[in-house]
């Protein structure tokens, strides 16, 4: 109990280290997760700023609805540079400037000119298949039909066929991406928290005066070493248990499915290996002033490179080939793997077992590494 | 007094192995993960060909309107011809977004929803509207004439797609050409290396006090003038700041090919303003505190860290969600001084932004020397 008292005290001096690396996850996690509870197949939208000094009537009006009937309309400042910022930031993908007289234009056949400005990504190309499609039908009409009412009845009633689309997927991927984003995002937090806070304690520990008094003590080397190997598993578990349950939280009744469990399974085996490598690095350094340092490397650089802020499907060829040496690799890729499949048994839960012996590997290595470098100290 | 002082403290700075790693390696670390993660976030974002299967159940033309897309020289769908147990089986594994069956009226089977799904669900709403469009045609020009003559019949498609081309809106895209946005990641880097630079103003008065270290406390006693101690410290402080900046500068340039656009010397003015805005903020924090040192650099860590958030570092849109919903709050943050100053200097043509951030750096830096004097000069111990 000695031992296990002194390591809650040095825990606690720690404990403000945890909570930054649970706040960045729930924020960062929370934010990311947008929910939307829909089944079937539903159609990306665009977001798109119409920006119209045209009278909005007619013609004008009818191809605005059309547009807001098909992406997400943005309310932004009326001022240049505010439009420019939020292009920029892709907080909308595409503006449409309507000129001034363009419904009159456009009736008398001038072929009058929108302007846009446009992110040139898929959600900007999307909106301009969205305006092209409008005139050019509204063109073609034009030519058999001068009255401005029918030929809104006539674009109308073109537009509204529909095609038909079937979704295969009965999963309810939204949640399972939610999930895999929070689990693949908890990959920096579980490694950054423990790493942090066993180095810091396992270095307490080995603080040259301590460790004298605790050599003279009566206390068996042994069972000191049990018990502080079983309260940083203590920790490691408690940290895991925590997270797991901020899960059910943020991500709600999905983590209760057989999917949500096999990846809590696989946070688990996770957390595990991030233990081992927590005790590795403790024993290896003895620079307290190091930690900080050498934990944002290791956190930090599995997370870009494993794919757990920019998602791994983003990520190039040769990254992902280097990061086949990192355990959150096996990590991520069961989580994005268990996110995409649409029955849960032994036969394709095969190459999510891999991953997970592949994660064990890697603790039964740096097991026997922490051996051979305490070894080689104490002698 | 000030060149010898001036040479030990860039001794002392360079002897500090955490101090030169925070502000010399941290930064090239971190700018070559992100460059790792970021570089291919913007191409994944264009459109790409897309895979997939069509199933013919009946005759029809479709396929060669699909065969005939294009979008920016590139086929825009690549397509398989098979049987649906097939389409099924590459769908299954992933290999194709989606698979189209031609029977009378056409039908798209997908997997999940996704952008691809959509573009080819416009693609045949759009097959289908012609049809449409046609038949429309057709039932005008009967109540017109009251017959359809051959002649009509045969050139309807041509004179639709004659007016397509004719009558064409002309839409003429304004937007600037700069537009990637993972520029800013560096840009924020840049701002966490000039705030870093912090932790050298700090350390460095530190040792100059008489409360917080024992040469602090021999400075104190020596007649040595006050003034020149701390002016040369803060220089050796911000010499070494600019070599750390001109090194992420070098890597990012030559190692990971930024390309930080045409504008260097202003950018290079803003950098060199911005180091001092840290450094003074550095010695605000060193000076105006009464605690131990630790502390202090775990305020000059925490604060830049805060600051570095907020400017975007940890994911663009924040702040972008800063300034437009707390415009207050980035306006006061160094880090975002810098960012923003960067950033406007990157897409605005004018340079009114960028010498708001730089008129707003000289402030910062002023007022945090300010309360620095105010609490540096006459400091006097009887007893410590």
């Amino acid at each position: 109990m000695t031992v296990f008292k002194a390591y809650l005290k040095v825990l606690n001096k720690n404990k403000w280290m945890v909570i930054l690396y649970t706040v960045i996850l729930i924020f960062f996690a929370g934010f990311n997760m947008k929910t939307s509870d829909t089944r079937g197949f539903v159609t990306e939208k665009p977001d798109i700023l119409i920006v119209n000094e045209d009278e909005n009537i007619g013609i004008t009006k009818h191809f605005i609805n059309y547009i807001k009937e098909n992406s997400n309309i943005k309310e932004i400042k009326e001022d240049e540079n505010a439009r420019n910022d939020a292009l920029f930031y892709r907080d909308v993908n595409y503006i449409i400037y309507i000129p001034k007289n363009f419904r009159i234009d456009f009736l008398e056949g001038k072929n009058p000119e929108i302007k846009v400005k446009s992110t040139g990504d898929y959600m900007a190309f999307l909106s301009e298949m969205l305006v092209e499609r409008y005139f050019k039908i509204a063109n073609i009409y034009k030519s058999i039909e001068t009255n401005e009412e029918k030929l809104e009845m006539l674009i109308e009633n073109t537009l509204q066929k529909e095609t038909e689309v079937e979704m295969t997927s009965k999963l309810d991927t939204d949640t399972l991406t939610k999930a895999a984003y929070f689990y693949n995002f908890a990959n920096y937090s579980i490694l950054a928290g423990s790493v942090f806070v066993i180095c810091f304690i396992i270095s307490s520990f080995k603080e040259e005066k301590v460790r004298k008094r605790t050599i003279v003590s009566s206390h068996n080397y042994r069972k000191y070493n049990r018990e502080l190997l079983l309260s940083n598993s203590l920790f490691a578990f408690t940290l895991w248990l925590f997270y797991v349950l901020l899960s059910f939280i943020l991500v709600g009744k999905a983590m209760l499915t057989s999917h949500g469990i096999v990846m809590i399974l696989n946070s688990f085996v996770f957390s595990f290996t991030s233990l081992t490598l927590a005790f590795f690095i403790g024993n290896l350094i003895s620079n307290k002033e190091a930690i900080s340092g050498i934990v944002n490397v290791i956190a930090l650089g599995s997370s870009f490179l494993c794919g757990a802020f920019v998602p791994m499907e983003f990520l190039p060829d040769f990254v992902i080939t280097i990061s086949h040496i990192l355990p959150s690799y096996y990590y991520i890729s069961n989580n994005e793997m268990v996110k995409t499949l649409e029955i849960i048994s032994l036969e394709s839960l095969q190459p999510f077992f891999i991953n997970i012996g592949m994660m064990l590997l890697f603790s039964l290595l740096f097991i026997v590494l922490t051996n051979i470098v305490t070894k080689r100290k104490s002698s | 007094m000030f060149l010898h002082n001036l040479k030990y403290s860039l001794k002392t700075l360079f002897k500090n192995k955490t101090l030169i790693f925070w502000t010399f390696a941290f930064p090239l670390i971190l700018g070559t993960l992100f460059q790792m993660a970021f570089q291919d976030i913007e191409k994944n974002e264009t459109l790409d060909t897309i895979s997939i299967a069509i199933v013919e159940e009946k005759e029809n033309n479709i396929k060669n309107i699909f065969e005939e897309l294009e979008i920016e020289d590139k086929k825009m769908f690549s397509i398989f011809y098979g049987n649906e147990e097939e389409a099924k089986e590459k769908l299954e594994q992933s290999e194709i977004s989606g698979y189209l069956i031609l029977s009378d009226t056409p039908k798209i089977i997908v997997k999940e929803n996704g952008i691809n799904q959509t573009i080819l669900k416009y693609v045949v709403g759009e097959i289908i509207e012609t049809e449409e469009i046609m038949n429309n045609m057709i039932t005008y020009e009967i109540s017109q004439n009251g017959v359809l003559t051959n002649e009509f019949y045969q050139t309807l498609y041509e004179n639709i797609k004659k007016i397509e081309l004719e009558n064409k809106i002309e839409i003429k895209d304004i937007s600037s050409r700069n537009l990637s946005y993972t520029l800013i990641e560096f840009y924020t880097l840049i701002a966490m290396t000039a705030l870093y630079g912090g932790i050298l103003g700090l350390y460095l008065i530190n040792q100059n006090l008489a409360n917080q270290s024992s040469n602090g406390k021999r400075i104190a006693v020596s007649p040595a003038s006050k003034r020149t101690i701390i002016i040369s410290s803060a220089l050796a402080g911000y010499i070494v700041q600019l070599i750390g900046i001109a090194l992420l500068f070098l890597y990012t340039i030559f190692a990971l090919h930024i390309n930080y656009g045409e504008h260097f010397f202003f950018i290079l003015l803003l950098t060199l303003i911005g180091c001092l805005a840290g450094l003074s903020m550095g010695i605000m924090i060193a000076s105006i505190f009464k605690i131990n040192e630790n502390t202090k650099t775990g305020i000059v860590i925490a604060f830049t860290m805060l600051s570095c958030f907020l400017s975007g570092m940890m994911g663009i849109t924040m702040k972008y969600i800063v300034d437009k919903n707390i415009p207050i709050l980035n306006i006061i943050n160094p880090a975002n001084m810098i960012t923003d100053g960067l950033y406007s200097l990157y897409y605005y043509e004018t340079l009114d932004r960028y010498y708001f951030n730089i008129i707003s750096l000289i402030i910062f830096s002023c007022f945090m020397l300010a309360l620095s004097m105010q609490s540096l000069r006459r400091q006097k111990y009887d007893s410590i």
